[in-house]
């Protein structure tokens, strides 16, 4: 696996401007591609392909996108990444429900919503050390699971149900069960959230995390505002968990205190330390195999939190780069070049 | 309410005070293994639920208990609840003393840094948390009840109940004898000494790996005798409680103030006090909001517990 | 009589029961290569520490340009014009020596996230700037060819003086080097003399933490020295080797230790 990466690294480096274009663009067609590729082999117990394709698959990708951004490139250890999920499906289901708005207008509110959730949980917490920190997120997400659980406007244990789905848009109608549509939609975030990412990361934003994740004290001292870069990470992995939330109430149609466990917080956080921290490819290639692999192999489908469990000791302790390390930036050609 | 409130007072108190005891001995478990590794040991909660499910197999299956069994008295009855809590004990402190082995010592070998630790140590939770709800079929237990929980005396109108004695004297036994421990024997000292300064009881020829698997072990026996009593209290256990009151064990040592023993006690009861009181207030549905908000109050007015180091400092 | 660039008056710093630093005063002069030296454990790095704001003072005032540095923020601090290096060795191991140089370049963009997301027109001059301003003080300091080399791969020589370059991408008017010749061997400390000459003569401030004392003495333009916390002399080099209480501190450490 390694020596693919290098060398899909060496022939990006070494390709200009037009075939690298062309790279992308064939890469984004064959994933679109993907609904009309599993046939019947690739369904699993209990959905078909094309519905697991969507969820969890696209789900935990664009979630483990957001929330790379604040455990992979800025070792902060959030536990709670679930209530910003939350925040986007309740968003969405109290307001599709209840007003003549739809999904696309309700979209940024919930996305809002989210972050402001996320600027209000960063700005108290993230003053605090690592460990101390993650049971705060812990909590938070406890918190909105509870708060769920227990007001009326908000169903209780019932939850929310008949959430509208999305109009249609270009010509795509949605209907309950049409997986290919929900597939594309959800690859059109994931696409901007990487896009959002990449361009962060090559530049300030991207060296400001990179610093404090590695050393956060001298960041501070070479003058890198530690504070509003730990809380713009936070806002903006909120805002993907809250794109992710609304989408998928519009998906499922039905949302429920249940949904939002703990436990989400600790699948996201399997897939991101599975796939390699930081490395977004790695993070989707994580979300993608631990997504898809459990609901297809049935025994281990129930078991699934115990083996999302045994991921993460097994990862920390034998391979904590993940499947994908951190970009080895050394490139090969480089040194070679200089020697 | 209120009226109704000091009605119960001393009754409510009574069952907080053994509640607060439980916590102690979990906030122990977090306080000794922070005093040393400077890490919370997320796992500790499920070292607990363990520890009451080894009470419940031991009164249940061992001594074949049922629910309509006939209650045990006098000495029988003190022999069934030693042999349940030092298996509890035992169950508990070898298990912390294997999850150490598993999913710490090789990060802290290696100085992985803060993450690694906790996510390895939230993996191992999940994996103690799954594999006993499969085994339990997602189902709370019930413990048979194997004494006459009888009142044995009486306090302004508020009857004593036997368990809650129990828990509270033995409890506070264990404290006392850890304490001793701690200050009197050369282990403890040892552990003393690694949780001011590592490098230096290395350097004074302290092995450290061996006071830390002995700071892990003494962690879970303490953990694993609050399962005995949770079970000696409340009659069930499920594979969720860990989880429910670890948050709570978790908040009292940091009320306390975390790694200090001291703290443990003190935070430990007035968790519990606290905890009953509200519930009163409140009903048991916003408990662990409640305990959060305890948590958060203390990190953001007084990060330092009352007895603790602080949480905001950095190392330079 | 030119204003101090830093002034310390009156600072003393207590940790519980121990005092590390009792009532030190001095100034540094702008462009001058000021030396700080004492025994193990003097308080040096807590001088430096006070001084970048990771110690609130117990009591005492530290001035750098004339205004009080009390309670303001490490990296408005660092913004201000003091940079640091480090005892231990504090690079960002992960990030190349270019984007160590290039975090620090960062703190004085006008652009924030927003701008570079957006691939607003500064965002991107400012980058290209900071990018070939990088390169310039990596080649500065003479490892200009280390620029894509991960941090923590690179020699140790070589971290040395990343850690400097890096501490220059802030722009700082005083440098604060922490013992930055530890482990050299002679041609490397000699080069390391002439590197901060030529700081200082770049229109920088140096103040300086060595333990070798020939170094010391042969770069600085005056020395201070700290004895348990206490400033015990504060003068021209020369005058320092010949002071009897610096040498009982040092309890008959040579002249020359290399």
């Amino acid at each position: 696996m390694i020596n693919l990466r290098d060398k899909g690294a060496e022939v990006w480096e070494k390709s200009g401007r037009p075939a690298r274009v062309a790279i992308v663009l064939a890469s984004i067609a064959a994933v679109a591609a993907l609904p009309f590729m599993g046939g019947t082999i690739l369904n699993t117990p209990v959905a078909s392909y094309e519905s697991v394709l969507v969820n969890p698959v696209a789900m935990y990708v664009l979630m483990a996108i957001g929330l790379n951004i604040v455990i992979g490139k800025s070792g902060l250890l959030d536990l709670g990444y679930v209530a910003f999920f939350a925040i986007g499906a309740y968003t969405m289901g109290l307001l599709g429900t209840k007003t003549d708005l739809n999904t696309w207008e309700i979209l940024p509110i919930g996305i809002a919503m989210s972050m402001f959730a996320g600027l209000i949980l960063g700005v108290p917490a993230l003053k605090l050390r690592g460990d101390y920190l993650a049971i705060i997120t812990l909590g938070f997400g406890e918190i909105v699971r509870i708060i769920a659980l227990n007001l009326g406007p908000l169903g209780r244990s019932e939850g929310i149900q008949n959430i509208p789905t999305p109009p249609p848009i270009f010509g795509f109608e949605y209907a309950f069960d049409s997986h290919r549509i929900y597939f594309w939609t959800l690859l059109v975030f994931i696409l901007l959230a990487i896009w959002m990412v990449r361009r962060l990361s090559a530049r300030r934003a991207g060296r400001a995390w990179e610093s404090i994740r590695q050393d956060e004290d001298v960041a501070e001292l070479l003058g890198v505002p530690t504070f509003k870069y730990k809380i713009w990470a936070f806002v903006l992995g909120a805002s993907v968990g809250g794109a992710a939330g609304v989408l998928y109430a519009s998906k499922t149609l039905y949302i429920a205190p249940d949904n939002f466990t703990l436990q989400i917080s600790i699948l996201i956080l399997a897939c991101v330390v599975f796939g390699g921290m930081g490395n977004i490819w790695g993070v989707i290639l994580g979300a993608v195999v631990l997504a898809y692999l459990p609901d297809r192999i049935r025994f281990l489908s129930e078991a699934r939190l115990l083996v999302f469990g045994l991921v993460l000791v097994i990862m920390m302790n034998l391979r904590p780069d993940g499947l994908l390390p951190r970009k080895k930036r050394e490139k090969a050609i480089v040194t070679k070049e200089k020697s | 309410m209120i009226g109704n409130f000091f009605d119960q007072f001393w009754s409510l108190t009574f069952g907080g005070l053994s509640l607060g005891f439980i916590y102690i001995l979990i906030a122990l478990g977090y306080t000794l293994v922070y005093g040393v590794l400077r890490m919370i040991n997320f796992a500790n909660s499920e070292i607990f639920m363990v520890g009451t499910f080894a009470t419940v197999i031991v009164i249940r299956d061992v001594f074949k208990f049922t629910q309509s069994s006939e209650y045990a008295t006098g000495l029988r009855l003190w022999f069934i609840l030693a042999t349940a809590l030092v298996i509890s004990m035992l169950v508990s402190g070898l298990l912390s003393l294997v999850v150490e082995l598993v999913a710490y010592r090789r990060l802290r070998r290696r100085n992985s840094g803060i993450l690694a630790p906790l996510i390895s140590a939230i993996g191992v939770s999940m994996v103690l948390a799954e594999s006993v709800r499969i085994m339990t079929d997602s189902r709370p237990v019930a413990a048979p009840r194997a004494m006459d929980k009888a009142f044995i005396g009486q306090f302004f109108d508020a009857g004593i109940r036997l368990d809650n004695t129990i828990i509270v004297i033995a409890a506070l036994a264990l404290f006392i004898a850890l304490t001793t421990f701690i200050n009197k024997t050369r282990m403890g000292k040892a552990i003393r000494a690694v949780s001011m300064n590592p490098n230096a009881a290395r350097l004074m020829g302290i092995n450290i790996d061996g006071v830390i698997s002995a700071t892990f072990l003494i962690g879970g026996l303490m953990t694993g005798a609050a399962g005995f009593f949770y079970v000696l209290k409340y009659e069930n256990t499920a594979s969720s409680i860990g989880f429910e009151l670890g948050i709570a064990a978790f908040t009292a040592a940091i009320l306390g103030g975390i790694g200090n023993i001291k703290g443990a006690f003190f935070g430990g009861l007035a968790l519990g006090l606290l905890e009953t009181y509200a519930s009163f207030f409140l009903g048991t549905q916003w408990k662990a909001v409640t305990v959060f908000i305890v948590l958060v109050l203390v990190l953001y007015t007084r990060p330092n517990g009352i007895f603790g180091e602080s949480m905001t400092q950095s190392r330079v | 009589m030119t204003e101090p660039l830093l002034s310390l008056k009156n600072v003393t710093m207590k940790f519980g029961g121990v005092t590390a630093l009792n009532d030190v005063s001095f100034d540094v002069k702008p462009q001058e290569i000021l030396g700080l030296i004492g025994p193990n454990g003097a308080g040096k790095t807590t001088i430096f520490n006070v001084i970048t704001g990771v110690y609130a003072l117990t009591s005492g005032v530290i001035s750098f340009e004339g205004e009080s540095l009390a309670g303001k923020k490490r990296y408005k601090i660092t913004r201000s014009g003091i940079a640091r290096t480090f005892q231990n060795i504090r690079l960002w191991g992960d990030m190349t020596s270019l984007e160590n140089v290039m975090t620090a370049t960062d703190t004085h963009k006008k652009s924030g996230l927003l701008s570079g997301l957006f691939g607003m027109p500064i965002s991107r001059r400012e980058e290209k700037r900071d990018k070939a301003r990088a390169q310039e003080l990596l080649d500065f300091i003479g490892i200009g060819e280390f620029s894509d080399r991960l941090a923590k791969n690179l020699p140790y020589g070589v971290q040395r003086r990343l850690e400097i370059a890096r501490a220059l991408g802030t722009e700082p008017k005083l440098l604060l080097l922490d013992e930055p010749a530890a482990g050299f061997n002679p041609a490397e400390k000699v080069e390391l003399a002439d590197t901060i000459r030529r700081i200082r003569d770049a229109g920088y401030t140096v103040l300086l933490i060595e333990h070798d004392m020939s170094l010391v003495m042969k770069v600085s333009d005056r020395v201070v020295v700290l004895d348990f916390g206490q400033k015990i002399a504060d003068d021209l080099p020369k005058a320092i080797q010949e002071d009897p209480r610096v040498i009982e501190a040092y309890l008959g450490v040579p002249e020359n230790a290399s």
